[in-house]
């Protein structure tokens, strides 16, 4: 088990990390996301040993990552691809090969496999520098794995791609999964996280705001999602002032025909909210429930302007 | 590389065939063999040779560390097993190496200065270890400043800028200390005429020459010195010797030595950290 502790970080007077815990099952797939600039680079560079923490621990079965031998554990895919010029394909594997020991024969037949096993074996003699960024991506994968980590570590690794090769990243990376690897990811892209991991992370403002298992949260996350209430023929006024003066209402905000609205009430009081609004003389077409995404529930944790929405809504609307 | 050894033979043996030719015109036009003039092209060479290392070597190293950072594939090599000191360690010997062959491939052009004879085969040696100390010393200067710059442009600029500063810099530090010290004698009421200019002399200034290359390759070009009376450090004022001056040679190999490994123990500790610059 991967496991973070209290991590922390500042870069001069900012603090990235302020006591980060997180704990990431063997075997899972982990989504870790977060706003831009919440520290998920950091925390990622903390993990493979690039960046040394401010404190903290981070430790897989008991293994600390200040003992040497720690990059055994882990394999690094950075968001980002360097290359060296003039360098094959096989060169490159080999070279990072050499770099754990690995020589001759044995690092040969290594490389072949995990070529193989990302599907670049007709690339060999092709120059790193001239690969698409999927291949290059993928090449980066394989060298990640030349020493058979248990913990694989992947930042950003799907950006930038084309629908089709991050759909062969995906199935790469759930066969890795079957395979016993615990892998940590950040990704943007949380439809497709949401579709790929097993387990989730979210981090704001250096903490972790939300992690469990994704099958959990998005349980969780339905009965917290706003209502949509779709009106036919206008009256939106009258269904403003009776949301606003309903305790239960958060946030009101107007799409539209549509109003968007949070709502901490359970089934009961949507009943009965939605009789006040027919009583009103309101033709409700639509009242339901938006349903849990990660999306939502991300959106939800990194908005801190929500307590303003109701204010902002009426200066722009004129109420 | 097979361009570099050709442009930097061609380059000596250009210098080498000017020389040789000059000193035949003038044996054509005077009737006089200066044999004196023949040990001038091994000096001419060897001279040309020592200053393109010189060039050479900061250029290969000080792009090392900067250029994996600019590539970003240092942070790819450092997330696997391999140590700082073995990225280092591993960078310096890749450009040795390369400076190691360039002289290997103008022993020819030395040799043949054996044709006419005067230069032994100690001398040769003592010019070769000249050449490897001062490779090995501007390298580790150029490696510790790519260690500590995020650029490339900026690690090479700052190890040229280091060199002349050692090299022209500790030259011009023991003429203006010279110059200050006869000013001195001329105020206390010596005549400076040659009593004073045998008394004085740049002080512990000199020693700043021990971790001068230049000064090394020339004190090995004149020959055995007497404690500093005569050549390069004569220029310097007069001396009564002592341990360093009567050793001039090997002070200055160890003084280089020190401060490579100094310069090379910097680049290890700052291969990790982020670098001086704006990010690339």
């Amino acid at each position: 088990m991967l496991e973070i502790r209290d991590l922390k970080k500042n870069y001069g007077k900012y603090q990235v990390l302020n006591g980060l815990d997180m704990t990431v099952p063997d075997g899972s797939l982990f989504g870790f996301v977060g706003p831009n600039g919440a520290g998920k680079t950091t925390t990622l560079k903390i993990m493979v040993g690039l960046l040394a923490a401010d404190g903290g621990t981070v430790s897989y079965d008991g293994f600390s990552f200040q003992e040497e031998g720690w990059e055994r554990h882990v394999g690094y895919v950075p968001d980002f691809f360097g290359v060296y010029d003039n360098l094959k394909v096989w060169e490159y594997m080999e070279f990072f090969a050499s770099c754990y020991g690995l020589e001759g024969l044995k690092a040969r037949k290594r490389c072949s496999a995990l070529l193989e096993q990302i599907g670049l074996e007709d690339k060999e003699e092709f120059y790193v520098d001239g690969l698409s960024k999927g291949m290059k991506q993928r090449l980066c994968l394989a060298r990640a794995l030349i020493h058979d980590p248990e913990v694989l570590i992947l930042d950003e690794p799907m950006a930038g791609l084309d629908p089709r090769t991050r759909f062969d990243f995906r199935e790469t990376l759930k066969d890795l999964s079957d395979q016993g690897k615990t892998i940590v990811l950040s990704s943007h892209v949380l439809s497709e996280l949401s579709e790929l991991c097993t387990d989730v992370g979210i981090i704001d403002q250096g903490r972790m705001a939300l992690t469990g298992s994704i099958r959990d949260i998005l349980s969780q996350v339905n009965s917290s999602n706003p209502i949509v209430i779709t009106l036919f023929g206008g009256g939106t006024d009258v269904a403003l002032s009776i949301l606003k003066s309903h305790p239960s209402v958060h946030t009101i905000t107007v799409k539209g025909r549509e109003i968007v609205v949070r709502f901490s009430g359970d089934e009961q009081e949507e009943a009965v909210l939605l009789q006040r609004l027919v009583d009103a003389g309101l033709l409700v077409s639509g009242f339901t429930r938006e349903k849990g995404s990660l999306e939502s529930l991300f959106m939800q944790i990194t908005d801190r302007d929500e307590e303003r929405t109701v204010l902002r809504y009426e200066n722009e609307s004129g109420l | 590389m097979p361009l570099i050894i050709t442009v930097f033979n061609s380059i000596l043996a250009i210098v080498a065939l000017l020389n040789m030719y000059s000193n035949v015109l003038q044996v054509r036009l005077t009737a006089d063999i200066q044999y004196s003039s023949f040990l001038d092209l091994y000096r001419f060479v060897a001279g040309i040779e020592f200053i393109m290392l010189l060039l050479i070597m900061p250029a290969t190293t000080a792009g090392s560390i900067s250029g994996e950072r600019e590539r970003q594939t240092l942070d790819l090599m450092l997330t696997t097993g391999i140590k700082s000191w073995e990225i280092v360690a591993g960078m310096l010997g890749a450009a040795f190496v390369k400076i190691f062959l360039l002289v290997v491939s103008s022993f020819p052009m030395i040799a043949l200065v054996f044709v006419y004879g005067g230069i032994t085969g100690r001398d040769v040696l003592l010019m070769l270890t000249c050449y490897v100390v001062s490779a090995l010393f501007a390298g580790c200067l150029g490696i510790c400043c790519s260690s500590l710059f995020k650029r490339s442009t900026a690690a090479t600029v700052a190890a040229y800028t280091c060199l002349a500063v050692i090299v022209a810099g500790t030259f011009a530090a023991n003429s203006f200390a010279y110059s200050l010290a006869r000013m001195n004698w001329s105020q206390m009421g010596y005549t400076v005429g040659m009593m004073g200019e045998q008394a004085v002399n740049s002080g512990g200034f000199l020693y700043t020459l021990l971790l001068n290359p230049a000064a090394a390759f020339l004190v090995i070009l004149e020959g055995p010195q007497t404690a500093g009376s005569s050549g390069i450090l004569g220029m310097y004022g007069s001396r009564n010797g002592g341990f360093i001056l009567n050793h001039w040679m090997v002070c200055s190999v160890a003084a280089q030595l020190l401060a490579s490994a100094l310069l090379a123990l910097l680049a290890v500790k700052m291969v990790r950290k982020r670098g001086i610059g704006r990010n690339v």
